[in-house]
């Protein structure tokens, strides 16, 4: 056993405690910290890297970009969109609160790491673990490991990150604004609703279609009304099963090689700045949204922009409630809250057509390829 | 300025500006499905339930409520003077 691997060992331990008596996201911590454990045990052959080994098998399924969307079918399955339907210019929200992807895209490159490395790393502030997962390992695979730790270590701290953010960018009287009832909408508009955000978002940004696809299969499942078991399904044994795959996987790529790097720190202070700002983002623009409605819309909902669901949105009740005590933002917020998701899917599309595999989306790749050729030109 | 940091700042612009289309586009989307297909109120159920409560109230007499008051006073432990039952629902 190497010191590499022993540190590695105790990396797992940590993140092990975190999950089971800190209770940080544990039903991922807790299988990514196991699949870490495994990978560093001398000859055990269970790293990601390890040909042949059950990891290596699992980890196929990151590789090749299986997991994540299956994921998000669950997500989707379980996603009541009723809240964005209501109050649709909330998608604004999830809009502003991608704002700490690219700031954080920006930071990224300034340390040095190039444009596809950074755009994984900014993902991260979009609050989206599968997101993420599916960003990293298109992008930056070596980056796989610290990117997922990332990205749900912060996810489970976002009761911790975001209420002094909120606070200092909102004054009292805003955070007393109490927001009128949403309006019912009907079943069929939540029907046609998820073809048509597949067709309109599909046809504008082709890269996001296996994540948002999916997302859209789910619900469709949820509010068509026809296909119960295909959404109990979805919503319960697959999620659940394909988060302990996806989990276990990302941990067997949490090698010494892989993980005990400089560039491990720099993406975990890079992924702390990406959820402030993303806050941040959220905020500032629901503050302006409420100045244009004429203070019809509490700005603490804007951090609900991040896609962290329903935890986000549980924040802004919690904070709003602090004030005011009958005051409740939780169905408001999760308008943002999935319009995040949306969002956060939205901007992983886009990098996956700027810079994404260019056998995989040849001619959207031309088009990104010219966009790029076009912006150095510029630049110089 | 770098040209890579240049280069980064200017996806960010594009991308974030791709973003804001797109769920622009959804916006007036979703405005339109809403106007198109207004929600409308479920056709008033038979008073199914006001029924049984009706006939659950009629079937819950004083002697009733005392033998329930008794058995939940043995069950707490404490007097009958200590709690009030003010509901009973059907299962």
């Amino acid at each position: 056993m190497t010191l590499g691997d022993a540190t590695m060992i105790l990396v797992a331990c940590v993140l092990l405690y975190l999950a089971i008596w800190k209770k940080f996201e544990p039903l991922l911590l807790l299988p990514i910290g196991f699949g870490c454990l495994l990978a560093n045990l001398p000859l055990s052959m269970m790293a990601s890297t390890d040909s042949g080994g059950l990891l290596n098998f699992f980890y196929q399924g990151v590789k090749h970009e299986i997991l994540p969307p299956l994921v998000f079918l669950g997500v989707g399955a379980l996603t009541d969109f009723g809240p964005l339907l209501a109050n649709p210019s909330t998608l604004l929200l999830g809009a502003a609160a991608q704002i700490g992807v690219y700031t954080t895209l920006v930071g990224a490159v300034f340390l040095g790491f190039n444009l596809q490395e950074a755009s994984a790393i900014g993902i991260i502030g979009g609050a989206d673990g599968p997101t993420s997962i599916f960003i990293a390992s298109k992008l930056a695979p070596h980056l796989l490991a610290p990117i997922a730790v990332a990205a749900y270590s912060y996810m489970s701290l976002v009761p911790l990150i975001q209420p002094p953010i909120m606070r200092w960018l909102t004054t009292a009287e805003e955070r007393k604004i109490k927001m009128e009832q949403l309006k019912p909408i009907s079943q069929t508009v939540k029907i046609i609703f998820p073809v048509v955000v597949t067709i309109v978002c599909c046809l504008m940004l082709p890269g996001v279609t296996p994540l948002l696809g999916m997302l859209m299969l789910g619900n469709l499942f949820r509010e068509s009304g026809v296909t119960a078991r295909l959404h109990e399904t979805a919503e319960t044994h697959l999620i659940n099963i394909v988060t302990i795959l996806l989990a276990l996987a990302v941990g067997s790529s949490m090698t010494a090689d892989s993980f005990l790097r400089l560039e491990t720190i720099k993406i975990i202070i890079l992924g702390l700045l990406a959820f402030c700002m993303a806050t941040a983002g959220g905020v500032i623009f629901a503050k302006i949204m409420s100045k244009f409605s004429g203070g019809k819309i509490n700005p603490l909902i804007g951090s609900a922009g991040v896609s962290a669901v329903p935890m986000a949105a549980r924040v802004s009740q919690k904070v709003g409630a602090e004030e005011d005590q009958s005051n409740f933002l939780l169905m408001h917020a999760m308008g943002p809250n999935v319009a995040g998701v949306i969002g956060s899917a939205v901007a992983a599309g886009v990098f996956i057509s700027l810079f994404g595999d260019p056998t995989v989306v040849s001619n959207h790749a031309e088009i990104s390829t010219n966009v790029i050729s076009t912006i150095s030109a510029l630049s110089k | 300025m770098d040209p890579i940091v240049t280069t980064s700042l200017t996806v960010s612009l594009i991308a974030i500006s791709v973003i804001f289309t797109v769920l622009v586009v959804l916006i007036y989307t979703i405005k339109l499905l809403v106007h198109l297909l207004p929600y409308e109120e479920p056709p008033a159920s038979k008073p199914t339930r006001a029924t049984s409560q009706n006939s659950l109230v009629n079937t819950v007499t004083p002697e009733i409520i005392s033998v329930i008051t008794s058995v939940m006073a043995t069950h707490l432990k404490k007097s009958p003077q200590e709690f009030h039952i003010t509901q009973i629902r059907p299962k």
